[in-house]
């Protein structure tokens, strides 16, 4: 454990080692290749006048708006699929075909129907997830233990007390596969829509970078939305995800 | 009194395309707080028709009386123990043991007041915060019972319970599964296809034929309890069983080979 984490630290000292090397070898001008030492000192600018934290939280917000619209309406969808077969029939295809736009291509539809509104990014953001988590969803309803289901309702378990006391617990190692995967789309999506809105948030301030070729910029905002991003990974899906398989005996 | 009564139940299988006739028309009463065997061939259909019994499907002819109600779908009066358990694996022993009783409604404290009678009476008192993954396969099937007893049915319906389980633990809860019969009073139909757990457990054990599957005999067994799997006095119920049973089998394994 203690030696996986030394050679991670190595290896990102490494890492930025070698970008200052090539950064004072000179061979792009700074304007162009800045060095890891410039990218902090815009870092903590950018972090002093309050605009990266504008940025995080703002980006954020639509996040967790976005995903828990997702999340839910995946979950629904994904239940309904497994659970009547005209639905799955129906809508099924459609989602598997839906699944397939990148959340980006719905920004042009997102702009005229809710023009550059947070509604807009937030519509992006969920629109790009819920296919994840809804298909996610359907396979792990389809694939639980008939034996489950049979004994539940043999206690009376009937409707939305079946939903909530068995599918979902009994679906839950699938469903968090979706989350997982569910929020890396809406990380991409919120990021994706703010750079084309341009309408605040961390896309928006990466925009803000290019447009005033502080390249610099630029790496310290992308910097900051791969932190945010391994963060978000480990310290909460990977726990309920560990929780989860621990209960289960899979782990 | 008659507990349960099935009258000239009929079912049919999907068997690869074409439809099998499986249950063809069982007559057959339980007696309040008997304990009864139903043994047969492999797919004569004996867990279909305990299914049936506890409502969870529904025969295409015929009725199945319960208290002298046709059954039409479950109900907490009776309460299937499965084959392999099946336990959630997401909830905690106490929790699986209360889920039944949480369905209902019953509030907190109630609750857990029930679980710890019935945690006590199958002796995983110390399990009770452990996941199902920690348990072995015969603990689990205490869990399911004690589940099972928790809903305080009239009938318990046993889907043969220990069909997984090791010898040693098996005939630990043979002896168990009568000791708790007597205490509890429960009507019991026990599904199996062991001839000497058939003769073990049973006041009556009751041979299905091969399918389309009916009550070919039923075998009385007057003897003292708790019976013990090595008793040589019941070797003479067992042959009696095997006679009616062994014909049933043959025709099962040659008469059909899609089985």
């Amino acid at each position: 454990m203690n030696k996986t984490i030394m050679k991670k630290i190595t290896f990102y000292a490494g890492l930025i080692v070698v970008w200052q090397v090539i950064a004072m070898a000179g061979i792009w001008p700074n304007s162009i290749f800045p060095s890891p030492v410039e990218v902090v000192e815009d870092l903590a600018y950018s972090a002093s006048d309050g605009s990266l934290f504008l940025g995080i939280g703002t980006s954020m917000w639509r996040l967790i708006v976005g995903l828990s619209i997702a999340i839910v309406g995946g979950m629904i969808l994904g239940i309904f699929m497994a659970r009547v077969k005209t639905v799955n029939q129906t809508i099924g295809s459609l989602v598997l075909g839906l699944q397939s736009i990148p959340s980006i291509a719905w920004v042009p539809l997102a702009i005229l129907w809710f023009g550059l509104t947070d509604a807009g990014i937030i519509f992006v953001t969920s629109i790009g997830a819920i296919f994840a988590v809804t298909i996610n969803t359907y396979t792990g309803v389809k694939n639980i233990d008939p034996n489950y289901i049979e004994a539940a309702r043999n206690m009376g378990a009937r409707g939305s007390q079946l939903i909530t006391n068995v599918l979902i617990p009994a679906a839950f190692p699938y469903m968090i596969s979706g989350f997982k995967q569910g929020w890396a789309f809406a990380w991409r999506g919120v990021i994706g829509a703010e750079i084309l809105f341009s309408f605040l948030g961390l896309g928006f301030l990466l925009n803000v970078g290019r447009y005033q070729y502080d390249v610099s910029q630029v790496i310290a905002i992308m910097l900051v939305i791969m932190g945010i991003g391994m963060l978000i990974d480990g310290f909460v899906f990977k726990k309920i995800e560990n929780k989860v398989m621990f209960r289960w005996g899979l782990r | 009194m008659t507990k349960l009564e099935s009258k000239n139940i009929v079912k049919y299988f999907n068997h690869e395309g074409h439809t099998l006739k499986a249950l063809g028309g069982i007559d057959l009463q339980v007696e309040a707080g008997d304990f009864v065997c139903i043994v047969g061939p492999s797919g004569c259909g004996k867990s279909t028709f305990l299914r049936i019994a506890a409502g969870l499907t529904s025969p295409e002819e015929g009725q199945i009386f319960f208290d002298g109600k046709p059954i039409s779908t479950t109900g907490p009066e009776r309460i299937m123990v499965f084959q392999e358990g099946a336990l959630f694996p997401w909830l905690k022993v106490v929790d699986n043991v209360e889920f039944g009783l949480k369905i209902a409604g019953i509030p907190k404290n109630k609750r857990s007041e029930i679980s710890k009678r019935y945690l006590d009476m199958m002796q995983l008192t110390k399990f009770a915060d452990s996941y199902t993954f920690q348990l072995s396969t015969g603990m689990k099937q205490r869990v399911a019972i004690a589940r099972a007893l928790a809903m305080d049915p009239d009938v318990l319906l046993m889907d043969e319970p220990f069909a997984a389980l090791d010898t040693q633990t098996r005939d630990l809860l043979l002896v168990e599964l009568q000791l708790i019969w007597e205490r509890t009073k429960k009507t019991i139909v026990f599904v199996t296809h062991n001839v000497s757990e058939a003769a073990v457990l049973g006041n009556k054990v009751v041979v299905f034929s091969h399918r389309p599957s009916v009550v070919k005999k039923e075998i009385k067994i007057d003897y003292r309890r708790p019976r013990l799997v090595e008793d040589e006095n019941l070797a003479k119920y067992q042959k009696e069983i095997l006679a009616e049973l062994r014909p049933e089998v043959k025709s099962s394994s040659t008469g059909e080979k899609n089985e």
